[in-house]
């Protein structure tokens, strides 16, 4: 069992700057798979350093299984961690790469034998057991750092951007034999990637950082579909949410929205009434947004004229810009037929989907 | 057209060759002919070849001793200057620490001063601390007249090894000591292997210490017995020729034995 607690943890590398990681507060059960996701310099790795011990705490409190953390040394917290550049040994054997922990920690060799062997043959790196790191491929590599991690057998696993550096189709079949050795060992795991991808994929739960701080925790498909601010719908999802500048009209109910030339009834479930002159932003996700005139209640149009296309085969992404509004419009529609760059087009918005966010960019709709 | 290319490359490598080891072989030739010998005839060939004056030169001529001396002296100042050396050179690579950047700044500046400069002042240490005249105080000046060019190249290369190793080491439960013997000085030993061979052959011919420091027949290093062949009105050419081979032939054998390492050492990171 480990359950992993972050309560406040800081870090301030130079006094008078910004704090690295500022008041991160989380809680991670046990044989949870917590992915933490943000843009690069969001305090991510920062985090997962602090969890490993490689780093000072500033302020705040870790905690695992109950007992405080801070002060105990990274050989001492049973953490085993997956670097994003491998970190193997170059002067050591695959064999001796994965044994070296266990050396160290008085396992018997027949143990250390034993555990090794078990892990080589369950990451397929028998054949490769002789060799040295810089003989082998990026994603043998890869897997001999993972069997270094597992063969520790360790409380709590932590991964540092682990599929960076392989190629496109290395990733993906990296990233299932993560999910399916989480699933097998059951262990709790924190990983940390700038990928969303990697984060929807794996994550039991994401955690979104920004500037150092903790934008949302949550399910995956909970973060997706309930973003909490701008920069969470924003950052989630390829492409990402459209973000476009709204304000409030004198129209009865306080629901109506004014984006550039065009009126929407934002649905009462989507949005509270706010006053007349509001300054809002309106989200809508690209595939809620389909080719066309509005087919009904529920849906409003959006003219605008289409700047770029991309299609994809299966999709394809159209991008417009709408008269008066800053922030262009992206629609995610099926197929790779459709209009051409500098088209005039109708874009039919699901109003159902409607996101509204607040002048300070927090999500005001009601969920 | 490529033939002729490899033509000439091959005339200009001949004719460097030759330049190179020219001296070289002149020395073999005389050290196998007798002074009045090389006085008749500069560059003449050994014939017949004077094989004895080898030991005679070990035997008669205290060579042995020299040989002796210099081995223990060299041999323990290379493996002094690599330990501590390498020790300085993880840390000042390594840890961030208040004046660090200063202290190897201080450290590498010593080299700009020329030895000349500094031999008056080591002198009288070396007397003051009754080192003067002995082994160990020659030994310990060779380590601090090494340590800085060693400490320049090392932590260039400790500096390339990723921090991400020293964590992993840290995460799998090894103390910053440990870590050292067991993941920073194995991956830099092409470097290190480099310094030693370096210092070896800079240390195995250096004079101008050693006749400062050195004046007892009994701790004489190899150049300095070399020099005994060199009198106030004649010189012994062809005894000297042959102390020159056998000085030689220790750097010979440890460069053509590490040459593979030197190099690897010389061009570490310089490919991906």
């Amino acid at each position: 069992m480990a359950v992993v607690s972050l309560k406040d943890l800081t870090k301030i590398y130079d006094r008078g700057h910004a704090p690295a990681a500022d008041k991160v507060s989380l809680e991670i059960g046990d044989g949870e798979f917590m992915v933490l996701l943000g843009p690069s310099g969001c305090g991510k790795t920062t985090t997962l350093r602090m969890v490993a011990g490689l780093e000072s705490i500033t302020a705040g409190e870790l905690s695992i299984d109950g007992a405080v953390m801070n002060a105990i040394p990274a050989k001492d917290r049973d953490i085993a961690m997956v670097f994003q550049s491998y970190a193997l040994y170059p002067h050591m054997s695959v064999k001796n790469n994965l044994a070296f922990g266990l050396r160290r920690r008085s396992v018997s060799r027949s143990e250390i034998e034993r555990r090794v062997v078990s892990v080589a043959e369950t990451l397929e790196l028998t054949p490769f057991l002789q060799r040295k790191p810089h003989a082998l491929s990026g994603g043998q590599r890869q897997r001999v750092a993972l069997g270094r991690a597992i063969v520790r057998d360790p409380k709590v696993f932590l991964f540092d951007e682990p599929l960076s550096n392989l190629d496109a189709a290395l990733r993906v079949s990296t990233r299932s034999e993560i999910a399916s050795l989480h699933r097998r060992l059951g262990a709790t795991m924190i990983y940390v990637t700038h990928d969303q991808v990697e984060a929807m994929t794996l994550g039991t739960r994401i955690c979104i950082m920004n500037g150092g701080r903790v934008m949302q925790v949550g399910s995956p498909l909970d973060v997706y579909h309930q973003p909490v601010n701008t920069f969470v719908a924003g950052f989630l999802g390829n492409p990402p949410m459209n973000l476009l500048p709204a304000t409030v009209t004198d129209a009865p109910g306080g629901c109506t929205l004014a984006i550039g030339e065009t009126r929407l009834e934002v649905p009462g479930t989507r949005m509270p009434a706010h006053s007349p002159g509001a300054d809002l932003t309106f989200g809508i996700r690209p595939e809620n947004v389909r080719l066309g005139e509005a087919p009904g209640a529920g849906f409003a149009t959006l003219a605008g004229t289409v700047t770029q296309i991309e299609a994809l085969g299966a999709e394809t992404i159209i991008t417009a810009g709408l008269p008066n509004v800053a922030a262009p419009l992206t629609a995610r529609v099926a197929g790779d037929g459709g209009p051409g760059v500098g088209d005039r087009v109708g874009f039919a918005v699901d109003l159902g989907a409607a996101h509204v966010f607040g002048p300070d960019g927090r999500a005001v709709t009601q969920s | 057209m490529a033939a002729l290319r490899k033509s000439i490359l091959l005339l200009l490598l001949t004719g460097y060759t030759m330049f190179a080891a020219g001296p070289f072989v002149w020395v073999a030739m005389m050290s196998l002919r007798t002074t009045t010998e090389i006085h008749h005839d500069h560059f003449g060939f050994p014939d017949p070849a004077h094989w004895n004056k080898y030991p005679d030169a070990w035997f008669n001529s205290n060579y042995a001793t020299y040989f002796a001396n210099s081995t223990q002296i060299v041999v323990a100042a290379v493996i002094l200057v690599t330990l501590i050396g390498a020790m300085a050179a993880h840390c000042l690579a390594r840890y961030r620490f208040r004046l660090n950047r200063v202290i190897y700044f201080v450290l590498f500046s010593t080299i700009i001063f020329p030895p000349q400069i500094t031999i008056i002042s080591l002198f009288q240490i070396l007397v003051q601390y009754g080192l003067y005249n002995s082994k160990i105080g020659l030994m310990l000046v060779y380590v601090a007249i090494q340590l800085p060019l060693t400490i320049y190249i090392l932590e260039s290369f400790f500096a390339r090894i990723p921090s991400d190793l020293f964590d992993a080491a840290r995460m799998d439960g090894y103390s910053d000591w440990e870590i050292f013997w067991k993941v920073a000085f194995p991956i830099a030993l092409p470097a290190i292997t480099t310094t030693v061979i370096l210092n070896f052959i800079l240390l195995w011919n250096e004079f101008l210490f050693a006749v400062v420091l050195i004046t007892e027949e009994a701790n004489r290093t190899l150049p300095l017995g070399i020099q005994r062949f060199i009198g106030d009105t004649q010189e012994d050419i062809g005894m000297i020729a042959t102390g020159l081979m056998i000085a030689i032939i220790p750097v010979i054998v440890i460069y053509a034995f590490f040459s593979e390492k030197l190099i690897q050492g010389m061009t570490a990171g310089a490919v991906k």
